[in-house]
């Protein structure tokens, strides 16, 4: 077990306060993503939710 | 630099520059609609995205929404990517859970913090985690934290330890075995404890 001990060289750590520097910096839907319609409701937060469901030829 | 990118630069006010994370992690989801529409738990659970950059991670998790906003009977989960959250995928199959509960709608932070220190690599056993999943229900959200190695004493106690002082965690947390999960559903004990 010692093999783990201080943990393995080479490794990326981030700490939580490192990562939480990130936090509000990075709102749009990563490239690639893509999710079923009947995913949207459920699991996406309200502001891209919305945008799935605006009807841009309305006007 | 032995990647010749030179780009680890830790300033937040470099942000176009990926920070790469030591794993690639896999969000899954399953939604109490599909169970509702289907028998098999299985099939309810979809993969939604594989991450490998801080950058990414934020992408991701600024637009889903945290365990509070989801319905009971939703159940999210982040795994290191190629590790199914399932009981038979091979890497699991041997292995257990970390638990700790809370009432509807408190969970988030938890959530948010169990994810940072996985992808973060801030576990010394590090090598043990597979992944993490959130279990959203009417009264209370539980958090599970999996491992591989169940019957690594030393592994589990030192990960149980951490976890719990990352979240801040002050109650007494319990690790399951698969195994007996799966056999003794409700009735399997508890098999490390940590109530430091």
């Amino acid at each position: 077990d010692d093999e783990y001990e201080g943990g393995v060289t080479g490794q990326r750590k981030y700490t939580r306060d490192f990562l939480l520097t990130f936090s509000d910096q990075f709102n749009d839907l990563p490239s690639g993503f893509e999710i079923g319609p009947d995913m949207v409701d459920a699991l996406m937060s309200g502001h891209v939710a919305a945008s799935h469901l605006v009807d841009r030829d309305s006007y | 630099d032995e990647s010749g990118s030179g780009n680890l630069l830790r300033s937040p006010a470099t942000p176009l520059i990926p920070h790469p994370l030591e794993n690639s992690w896999t969000l899954w989801f399953a939604s109490p609609a599909a169970k509702n529409k289907q028998a098999a738990w299985e099939s309810s659970l979809r993969l939604i995205y594989t991450f490998s950059t801080v950058q990414e991670f934020w992408s991701l998790y600024n637009n889903i929404h945290p365990p509070s906003k989801l319905a009971p009977g939703a159940d999210l989960y982040c795994f290191k990517h190629k590790i199914e959250p399932k009981w038979e995928d091979p890497i699991c199959a041997n292995g257990g859970k970390w638990s700790v509960n809370c009432t509807r709608g408190k969970a988030d932070t938890l959530w948010l913090y169990t994810l940072l220190a996985m992808i973060g690599e801030q576990f010394d056993y590090g090598d043990e985690i597979c992944g993490a999943v959130v279990n959203v229900r009417g009264k209370q959200e539980k958090i599970g934290l999996w491992t591989k190695t169940a019957t690594n004493e030393a592994a589990q106690t030192s990960i149980g330890r951490q976890w719990k002082e990352l979240l801040d965690y002050n109650e007494t947390i319990g690790f399951i075995f698969h195994d007996e999960a799966k056999r003794l559903e409700r009735s399997a004990k508890n098999r490390h404890t940590n109530s430091d």
